[in-house]
């Protein structure tokens, strides 16, 4: 794998998805450019802002989108326009690929029957179990809520008991409670041997349920590894942190003897922005100095808090 | 395949879409009975030509087939349901062969009994006659559904195309052009129909009836070898 953040080691186990140098462009725009990874069992997170290429790239190891260049394989085997193959995957896109007209048991037991399940009814009693909508299983799907959609589309994607399980957004219009089944069963699963990858671009999300991650930005590998050895790398990132008061100056000259202080500059506005690499200690000192030095507090606002310029930090590193 | 064409059929058979092509199927039968009503000597000639040539064969049966056939893949791709089919462990064909045999048996069921009440009004249930027609028009629903289902995966504006396919080539090339008709389905159909009856159908300008089978055979076989070939080199949304 490229790019481990801290050069985190891994036991070595046999990969059984291989991404090698995969690109995608679409006319003059790179979605994924130059990516290499491998998936070993377990649960990978690919994390990523949207519009990062975690779709693109998915589509491209489930073989339902060709590379521009380089190869996906899985088990050894080009996944590109390899049915035979799909016996042994389950993938559950973003989209609600369901159809309304159904009921929840017939479109579980459709895609058993694409699959070449045998012991159809078994296989779709335990696949709807799993996802705990038993009760629902008769009811027409599109009288389902976003989140039961979701678990009657998971139970068709493990109808055929699949050894590897592409997911992508999987959690959308999941409520808690389903969240928390939802991560019991991937541990379930994961435990029982399967790979299973999951894109999200939430990163709490991945923290809660992938052991490895893989850091997508701009169509590009950013980093991969534990999630720790990532989270490591975010705590260390400098915040700027925006302070409307009274008394700019003052408060500027004040808080630069702040040990959780890096840098100050004076905005053109006369707000002061703060960079600081303790973000946690500085919400703690700033009142406090505020309150010895008569200042008024009137507004602190972080600058940079969006995942975009998260992901982008750990990009330049 | 069953799985398949079984999903297919309840895709395309929504309420709003049959009774559609319930109003198409029974306006030729309408325009034959006024015809029977007001019979000429020039009768025949003038029933061949309107009701079955330019109306069912050239307008209707290829409206009805595109109004199906473009929606066999296209609202897949549109609803991105097409993955479900795609990423099964089923080769391209079991899935391209059940869509269109679907098409064929909706389209075919309203052309089918269209074909058949318009030709028993007007030869007064000379069977060979209706036969000959039923069967002619079922050969136009295959090939024009063969081509519409290829359209409906190469093209986001399927029935835009297809209508332009109906009016262009099929309505005023085939029409005014001697040999764009080796390349017309109307044709093929109409030559079928002039080689099942030639007792009752008198022959003018229309292709061979050998020509036309084997023409049948190769459009058939072509469009269902692109529509496979596109399934399995395209993108899945």
């Amino acid at each position: 794998m490229n790019n481990s953040v801290n050069g985190e080691s891994h036991t070595v186990k046999e990969p059984v998805i291989r991404v090698d140098s995969v690109s995608r462009w679409f006319g003059a725009v790179v979605a994924v450019s130059d990516v290499s990874f491998d998936i070993t069992p377990g649960i990978t997170g690919l994390l990523g802002p949207n519009g990062a290429g975690k779709t693109t790239l998915l589509r491209m190891m489930t073989g339902l989108a060709a590379t521009s260049t380089g190869t996906v394989t899985m088990f050894g085997e080009p996944v590109r326009d390899n049915p035979p193959l799909y016996r042994r995957i389950g993938v559950m896109s973003e989209h609600e690929t369901v159809y309304g007209f159904m009921k929840g048991r017939e479109f579980v037991k459709m895609m058993g029957r694409l699959k070449g399940v045998t012991d159809l009814e078994n296989a779709v009693d335990r696949a709807i179990a799993l996802v705990d909508l038993a009760e629902a299983q008769h009811r027409p799907m599109d009288t389902y809520s976003r989140g039961m959609r979701q678990r009657m589309r998971l139970a068709a994607t493990l109808v055929h008991d699949p050894e590897v399980l592409v997911l992508d957004e999987p959690l959308n219009g999941a409520d808690p409670r389903q969240r928390v089944h939802f991560k019991r069963l991937l541990e379930q699963l994961a435990a029982d041997g399967r790979t299973i990858v999951l894109s999200s671009h939430i990163l709490e999300e991945v923290e809660q349920l992938a052991d490895t991650v893989l850091l997508i930005v701009n169509g590009k590998l950013a980093a991969s590894g534990g999630f720790r050895a990532i989270r490591a790398a975010l705590n260390e990132r400098p915040y700027h942190v925006r302070v409307i008061c009274d008394s700019p100056r003052k408060l500027a000259a004040a808080v630069v003897t702040l040990d959780s202080v890096d840098a100050v500059h004076m905005d053109p506005d006369g707000a002061v922005v703060v960079l600081s690499r303790n973000v946690l200690d500085l919400q703690v000192e700033l009142p406090r100095l505020a309150q010895s030095s008569s200042i008024s507090l009137r507004r602190v606002e972080p600058l940079d808090d969006s995942l975009e310029s998260v992901f982008g930090y750990l990009v330049e590193q | 395949m069953g799985a398949v064409y079984r999903l297919t059929l309840r895709q395309l058979t929504g309420r709003w879409r049959l009774s559609i092509m319930a109003i198409l199927a029974v306006m030729p039968v309408v325009i034959s009975v006024f015809m029977a009503w007001s019979a000429t000597a020039d009768s025949v000639e003038e029933f061949e030509e309107v009701v079955l040539s330019g109306m069912l064969a050239g307008s209707i049966a290829p409206l009805i087939v595109l109004a199906i056939a473009a929606a066999a893949f296209a609202n897949e791709i549109e609803d991105r349901t097409l993955a479900n089919l795609t990423l099964s462990p089923i080769p391209r064909w079991q899935i391209v062969l059940p869509k269109l045999l679907a098409t064929i048996t909706i389209a075919g069921s309203f052309i089918a009994v269209s074909a058949f009440a318009i030709s028993y009004i007007a030869f007064l249930g000379d069977m060979k006659a209706v036969l000959s027609i039923t069967v002619s028009a079922l050969v136009g629903v295959v090939l024009y559904a063969s081509a519409f289902v290829w359209i409906g995966l190469v093209s986001t504006q399927a029935i835009g195309v297809g209508l332009l396919y109906i009016i262009l080539w099929e309505g005023f090339f085939s029409g005014f052009v001697s040999g764009v008709r080796m390349l017309s389905i109307r044709h093929y159909a109409i030559a079928v129909m002039h080689g099942l009856d030639e007792r009752r159908f008198a022959d003018f300008d229309h292709v061979g009836f050998t020509a036309a089978i084997v023409m049948s055979v190769v459009v058939f076989a072509g469009f269902l070898f692109l529509s496979i070939r596109k399934l399995r080199t395209m993108d899945v949304p």
